[in-house]
């Protein structure tokens, strides 16, 4: 009891800080909470569409190329994500995707990509080959809707909630790629930090907890009306 | 539909050997002499290496006692629980702390900013701990409990239990874990420009200030030392997965079966 207390302690303990400043609840500029939000969307659902296809088609593949495609899909983990983020520069200062929407959804893409592969693929692999093998013979949309969502909804909304962790935890990427001209609630606490506001620093750390904490229960519920709709139909 | 999905996953994931190889290509006008035996960078590397191990390996030792603890235990309320700060992005997390620790709040002798950098290790810690439990939690659920009976049995002690009947089969979640964890803390900027001090910075910091700056901007340095930082880390990945190669191949055959 003792010993489960501690550990929960340890665990809940830094939100207290939350609590020692009052938070700025002045919002003059939406313009970052629009980008972060759209940015989330965006990348949620490419990295949930991607991972999931790719995870599948892994499961399933007798191709000779499998382990060496395997290890190249999961090789990026072990890159310091910051020497990525520098060769990548490089890459889309040469294509003029510097300062762009797309050069930093593509930068944010291959930062997030591995972990949602890896997701998929081990819940994909939890629950094995022979039990999906009927679902081969169903066309790609009715796979999709009618098994690959039902099955696989709480697995696509972790990936949702890693993508959007990971996005929400970047500012170096974010003012390299972007060149200062896409701001998000990340970059905004950051200036606010380096301006030593620290009401205003708090009000953005506060959306950045609540962000995935609203996406987790957003995804819930719509996951849950969906099953249950789907439930409907098939009966 | 499938196989262009495909296709753009592998090229999505092409994209960071790419990188690297443009990292190369920026590298190759650097004096490597000047690199090697200027004092910032060399201090930013102890520095580094001292966070950087004291975070690894506290986190993995925490995250590795937590999962056996509460799998042992069956304490599912604390396992949710202990996901909670997976799900806090790294720069709230290090504001949080910096928050605690700052002016009249610190405690303890602790403060933020300070060049012990012990306010990132502890930032570290408290976001890599449940990822580590969240990779070992798997591994203890599907643990064969006979290895460990029969180890009871036999009557061996605490320790010669644990490296016996569970050990082995923590290699491979382990070796992902360290090297996952070595390769995200060694070389970030969020957490250690918000909570560490002006001199000496980690090198992730130092890297990223000197290709962002003005100053610098025509400076090779930090693609240099990112390509060095990655060989590295790519270095000690190699060797610990072949040496460990035979063993694991042994435990998976053996669980398999």
């Amino acid at each position: 009891m003792i010993r489960q207390g501690f550990i929960l302690l340890i665990a809940l303990f830094p939100f207290v800080s939350l609590f020692l400043v009052a938070p700025s609840m002045e919002i003059g500029n939406v313009e970052y909470i629009v980008h972060t939000v759209g940015l989330t969307i965006i990348l949620s659902g490419i990295n949930v569409w991607l991972a999931t296809t790719f995870a599948w088609w892994l499961l399933w593949t007798e191709s000779r190329w499998k382990s060496v495609i395997e290890w190249l899909v999961f090789l990026p983990l072990f890159i310091p994500m910051l020497a990525t983020l520098f060769g990548l520069y490089l890459i889309l200062a040469e294509v003029g995707l510097i300062g762009t929407y797309i050069g930093v959804i593509l930068a944010l893409l291959v930062v997030t990509i591995p972990y949602s592969i890896r997701l998929a693929y081990n819940g994909m692999a939890v629950i094995g080959r022979p039990l999906l093998e009927q679902a081969r013979l169903l066309p790609m949309s009715r796979r999709v809707v009618y098994v690959l969502y039902p099955l696989f909804s709480r697995m696509m909304r972790t990936i949702a909630l890693f993508t959007t962790v990971i996005l929400l935890s970047q500012f170096a990427l974010i003012q390299l790629i972007g060149a200062g001209l896409i701001p998000t609630v990340t970059t905004e606490l950051y200036q606010s930090y380096a301006g030593n506001n620290r009401s205003l620093a708090l009000s953005n750390t506060w959306m950045l907890i609540l962000f995935p904490v609203v996406i987790y229960f957003l995804l819930s519920g719509w996951n849950r009306w969906m099953v249950r709709m789907l439930k409907g139909r098939l009966q | 539909m499938l196989r262009s999905s495909v296709a753009l996953s592998i090229l999505v994931s092409f994209l960071p050997l790419a990188a690297l190889f443009f990292l190369g290509m920026e590298a190759l006008g650097t004096d490597w002499g000047a690199l090697l035996t200027d004092e910032t960078w060399r201090d930013s590397l102890f520095t580094t290496l001292y966070v950087v191990s004291v975070s690894t390996i506290v986190s993995l030792v925490l995250g590795t006692w937590v999962a056996r603890t509460v799998v042992n235990q069956r304490w599912r309320f604390t396992s949710t629980i202990l996901k909670i700060p997976m799900f806090v992005p790294h720069i709230a997390a290090a504001y949080l702390f910096w928050l605690l620790f700052s002016g009249s709040n610190g405690f303890w002798g602790i403060e933020s900013n300070e060049r012990d950098y012990v306010t990132v290790i502890l930032t570290y810690i408290w976001k890599e701990t449940p990822f580590v439990f969240l990779m070992m939690i798997g591994t203890y659920e599907q643990l064969n409990r006979g290895y460990v009976e029969t180890a009871k049995t036999l009557q061996l002690s605490p320790y010669a239990q644990f490296k016996h009947a569970e050990f082995p089969f923590l290699i491979k979640p382990l070796l992902d874990s360290t090297w996952i964890l070595i390769a995200f803390i060694s070389f970030a900027y969020e957490v250690p420009a918000l909570l560490g001090v002006t001199y000496p910075k980690l090198i992730g910091v130092l890297a990223y200030e000197r290709l962002s700056t003005g100053l610098y901007l025509e400076a090779t340095e930090p693609y240099a030392v990112a390509l060095i930082w990655t060989c590295f880390v790519g270095f000690g990945v190699f060797v610990s997965y072949v040496m460990t190669a035979s063993v694991r191949r042994r435990i998976e055959r053996g669980v398999r079966r």
